[in-house]
């Protein structure tokens, strides 16, 4: 009866492992079959057609026993959903190969194979000597990593024993580390069961991995694109990227920029109702109500969900705060409670002046954070980490301020604008400047761009606002912002190609601050050329958002992605070694040759010079 | 430069070594001019600490006249009556007159001091001024005269002898001045974005002080003129040290108590367009707040400072004097704005930077021996690679 040994392989393994798909490139008698260490027994009966097999002779450093053993690796093309293997960090095999063997030797134990099952120990000295000799002999180099050895099935007793319950709980441990509170509750409650989970078993490793937020550094090398969200092909998300995760997973913060755009479309109509300059149009009041309730209605989904994100899934929580891009969204929620206030239909001289301490004091806690991350240097300095949603954190200091002077405050709003325009020109300078340490800005533009609109139109109502009139400061802060506009939209056209994505929402709130303050102005300054601008730009503004809406529900009916895997929450905390060669092995199409080529293209000087080695090495084998 | 230290060392050993670390070691002449009737060390060893001496001990008479400035604002009661006035009017003049008389006698050693080290340690002196952080210093011994001669008792503003005392400081501010930010955007390897750190403030500060003179003198157009070189230069540095273009490593961690001047430039700037606007007007107020708020920032970092507070240095009277012109912005900001909670505020600041002058002074009392410097602090062998060598 044939026993099925499971290895756990090390770097060199790996190695052959490229060796084996180059073997497979040059002759097609090689075969190569893996299988996952949940689903060998079945997968062996039912999907035959998974697997290729391969002469284990053929592999170096693997130990032949004198018999043709017959690894078996599973095609890459559709692994079985239920057993989608987890990644390791590169201290740990995140395969596992199973290796047919013909019936072991007493020798091989289940205990004796669970404690060893990660650490590196010569377990089964006769089977393994020849093959760990033969291993120091062609990598030298990877001397302390080259322990490997046969083994019998890991959990081959659990799977006896309950094999539907382990489907169950490892779907479910894969994203327990990042979960408050079911991963550690999981654990205790195994391990008062009596089968504890070993320290080293896979689902510990993730958890391992989330101990720590992972560094600045780490997400910018990690990731790519305009918003950081996309995963750059040499890395390895933490959690399994080829199936949709539990969705709290996926609602990322960047959700309350639909609460941004449309509430603050809720106070453009009631601008555009009450407002001398367009009073001729006779909107209703009606329009703004409504816009108004659907944006209450849509703060409160929004924020319950993503509570219930913060109670159940707080490691994803703390991870989105540590990213670069995403920090500043953790403003949005505060600045559309703002918004809500202001577009509300009540009159704002009424509204009680604690509802406005109530929302600043979450914004000064914020500020004093990421303010003082700018200041104090280290990995968050701000020439690191420039980007143009950072005005989201400086947007705030002046719509509170607006509103506090709406609302009749007199010192508070002029503190918040006094700390908004001094990080404001810190800001504008280093944007502008686009300093070569910066790496997040985009070389082409985004519309994340026109966030840059929203600061000066947003302060320059504020400003209006605190001295009463209109005066010279609003005017410049005003103009400020119409040039950004215009020399924005004249360059639409570079505003293509990009994934949509929900934040969008949150870039179109400049543009209806940019026409509620040509309104202001308007109303300070009347004449045709006021008047044409204020209802051209409230104009592009809800045609923007109406568009907008329509891309949303395009893609939430139709496509069913609006909320894709949130891979920028689940980035290794450091840069996984052969972590290429994995992730072609899990998501790339069967076409080897291009495995091979990306392969031997790899920029990790590591896993290249390795690589390399090993192919020369595994070349002069056989 | 180097021989001259190094022949120097061993008249330094009596000195407990405590590593070479820059800029954080003071001289025996502060045991010297805080207590007058101890006997003054033996000249040889003097010559040796002269060496060591160096212009951020300036620290301290910064802190002291501040002090003596925020008492004499405090007790120049106003018409209106106010309920904690009355409080602060109790603070008894002898008090007032004792500090303003300690103030001027640190002031005047630690000038005396310097002006030795000058003289006979020339070459010192001048790798000193090519320091990036040791330059800024050199602003400290003029604003601690101007600030006293604001606070002086006897020496009203329109007399030609506070006339002439102001241009007697204010002269060599507009030298240093024309040298330091000429450097800063025209020098080859002075460019601020590599040598702009906390410490610069203090040419920014030196700039406001002298504006705020000027009003108080009748001078207005002086006032605007160097309030607006001030202020726009304080605007470049602003944002070239939140942009932190080169990390956290322009300044030694030693030296981190320099972090407080990020929020004494924009207090002084409020003080000096307060005098100059003759109101507490929304300029004033915006500048204030925002100190207020990087004073918020820093307080709530207390790690940033962990090293430094491990062991006492001169620097740790880099506290004071940001605190005290911090209380000085909210009493001008209280008797603007007469509400309640303004003057609670310029009463919690007032307290508490009297409390840090006072446990600093207790401090250099007890801890003298570790101000004593160990090291020329500004010897090639010890300096960070920024500096240029010196000839």
């Amino acid at each position: 009866m044939e026993h099925r040994a499971e290895l756990q392989l090390d770097s060199p393994i790996l190695a052959s492992g490229a060796f084996l798909i180059i073997g497979m490139e040059l002759g097609r008698d090689v075969q190569i079959r893996m299988a996952s260490q949940l689903n060998e027994q079945s997968s062996r009966e039912s999907l035959p057609s998974l697997f290729i097999q391969v002469p284990s002779r053929t592999i170096a450093g693997f130990d032949c026993v004198g018999h043709d053993t017959v690894i078996t690796i599973p095609a890459p093309a559709t692994p079985p959903p239920v057993a989608a293997v987890p990644a390791y960090d590169d201290a740990h095999i995140p395969y596992a190969l199973s290796l047919s063997m013909p019936a072991s030797p007493s020798g091989f134990h289940l205990s004796q194979l669970r404690t060893a099952s990660s650490v590196r120990r010569d377990e089964a000295p006769a089977v393994t000597k020849p093959a760990g000799r033969e291993a120091e002999a062609s990598s030298p180099r990877l001397l302390k990593q080259t322990r490997f050895h046969s083994q019998p099935i890991l959990h081959a007793s659990k799977l006896l024993n309950e094999p539907p319950r382990r489907a169950d709980t490892t779907r479910d441990k894969r994203f327990d580390p990042f979960k408050t509170f079911s991963g550690r509750l999981e654990r205790q409650l195994s391990n008062l069961r009596g089968h504890p989970i070993d320290l080293h078993s896979p689902d510990s490793n993730i958890s391992e991995e989330t101990d720590q937020v992972p560094g600045t550094d780490r997400y910018f090398d990690a990731l790519e694109g305009p918003e950081l969200d996309t995963l750059r092909s040499t890395e390895v998300a933490v959690l399994p990227s080829d199936e949709k995760w539990p969705f709290l997973l996926r609602f990322p913060i960047s959700a309350f920029g639909m609460v941004l755009g449309v509430s603050s479309q809720a106070i453009l109509w009631k601008a555009l109702a009450t407002a001398p300059p367009t009073a001729f149009l006779h909107v209703s009041l009606t329009v703004a109500h409504v816009l108004w309730y659907v944006s209450l209605a849509l703060m409160g989904l929004v924020s319950c969900i993503y509570l219930i994100k913060v109670v159940f899934y707080f490691e994803a929580v703390r991870r989105e705060f540590y990213h670069p891009i995403r920090a500043n969204f953790f403003f949005a929620p505060w600045i559309a409670c703002l918004f809500l206030v202001q577009g509300a239909p009540i009159e704002m001289t009424q509204v009680h002046h604690g509802v406005w301490y109530l929302l600043m004091a979450p914004i000064f806690c914020l500020e004093l954070k990421i303010y003082g991350q700018w200041m104090s240097g280290g990995q968050r300095r701000l020439s690191k980490v420039a980007n143009p949603s950072n005005h989201l954190s400086i947007v705030g200091n002046f719509v509170g301020a607006l509103l506090g002077a709406k609302m009749g405050l007199r010192e508070g709003p002029i503190f918040f604008f006094a700390v908004g325009l001094a990080h404001y020109i810190v800001l504008f300078v280093t944007l502008y400047q686009r300093l070569p340490t910066n790496v997040t800005l985009p070389k082409e533009l985004h519309p994340v761009f026109f966030l840059f609109v929203a600061a000066p139109s947003v302060a320059s109502m504020a400003w209006a606002k605190i001295n009463g009139k209109f005066d010279n400061g609003a005017r410049v802060a005003y103009f400020i912002a119409l040039f950004l506009y215009m020399s924005l939209a004249v360059r639409i056209n570079f505003f293509r190609g990009f994934r949509f994505s929900l934040a969008w929402w949150a870039y179109t709130f400049p543009m209806t601050g940019a026409s509620i303050a040509t309104i202001t102005y308007a109303t300070e300054v009347t004449n045709l050329l006021t008047r044409t601008l204020s209802i051209g730009l409230s104009g592009i503004a809800t045609v923007t958002v109406a568009g907008l809406l329509v891309t949303t529900m395009f893609h939430v009916f139709v496509l069913r992605d609006l909320f894709p895997n949130d891979v920028s929450i689940a980035i290794t905390r450091r840069k996984p070694k052969f972590s290429k060669i994995l992730a072609h092995f899990r998501s790339s199409s069967s076409d080897m040759k291009d495995l091979v080529l990306s392969v031997s293209k790899s920029p990790n000087s590591d896993s290249d010079s390795t690589t390399e080695t090993s192919v020369t090495k595994g070349k002069a084998e056989p | 430069m180097e021989t001259t230290s190094g022949s120097l060392k061993p008249c330094g050993q009596e000195l407990s070594p405590k590593g070479a670390a820059l800029a954080d070691d003071d001289g025996s002449m502060l045991k010297a001019s805080a207590a007058p009737n101890k006997p003054p060390p033996l000249l040889a060893s003097r010559f040796a600490m002269l060496t060591r001496f160096h212009a951020g001990y300036f620290r301290i008479s910064l802190a002291l006249s501040g002090q003596a400035l925020l008492w004499r604002t405090l007790s120049d009661s106003s018409t209106e009556p106010n309920a904690l006035r009355p409080v602060a009017r109790s603070l008894p003049s002898a008090a007032f007159a004792l500090l303003w008389c300690l103030a001027l006698l640190t002031l005047v050693a630690l000038c005396a001091l310097y002006a030795a080290r000058c003289v006979l340690r020339f070459p010192a002196v001048r790798a000193e001024f090519r320091h990036h952080v040791g330059m800024n210093y050199l602003f400290a011994p003029w604003i601690s005269w101007l600030l006293l001669l604001q606070a002086t008792p006897f020496l009203r503003p329109e007399t030609p002898s506070y006339h002439l005392l102001w241009w007697a400081f204010s002269l060599p501010i507009l030298v240093l001045d024309v040298k330091v930010y000429g450097q800063w955007f025209t020098r080859g390897r002075k460019f601020l974005s590599m040598v702009a750190n906390p410490a610069s403030h203090m040419t920014v500060i030196a700039n406001l002080v002298t504006a705020r003179a000027a009003a108080k003198m009748g001078w207005h157009e002086g006032a605007v003129a160097m309030f607006a070189v001030g202020a726009a230069h304080y605007l470049v540095l602003f944002v070239t040290l939140y942009q932190r273009f080169l990390g956290s490593d322009s300044l030694p961690a030693m030296l981190r108590p320099v972090f407080f001047l990020f929020f004494a430039a924009p207090s002084m700037a409020s003080l000096a367009w307060c005098s100059i606007s003759m109101s507490f007007d929304t300029g004033c107020k915006m500048l204030f707040f925002l100190s207020l708020f990087l004073f918020a920032s820093l307080v709530s970092r207390p790690t940033l400072f962990k090293r430094a507070m491990r062991r006492f240095s001169v620097a740790w009277w880099a506290y004071s004097f940001p605190l005290t012109v911090l209380a000085l912005a909210a009493a001008e900001y209280a008797e603007g704005v007469r509400e309640p909670a303004a003057n609670v505020l310029m009463l919690a600041l007032a307290v508490l930077s009297v409390i840090v002058t006072l446990a600093l002074m207790v401090f250099t009392a007890f801890r003298t021996n570790e101000l004593l410097p160990h090291d020329d602090p500004f010897s090639a062998a010890t300096l960070p690679t920024r500096r240029t060598p010196s000839s």
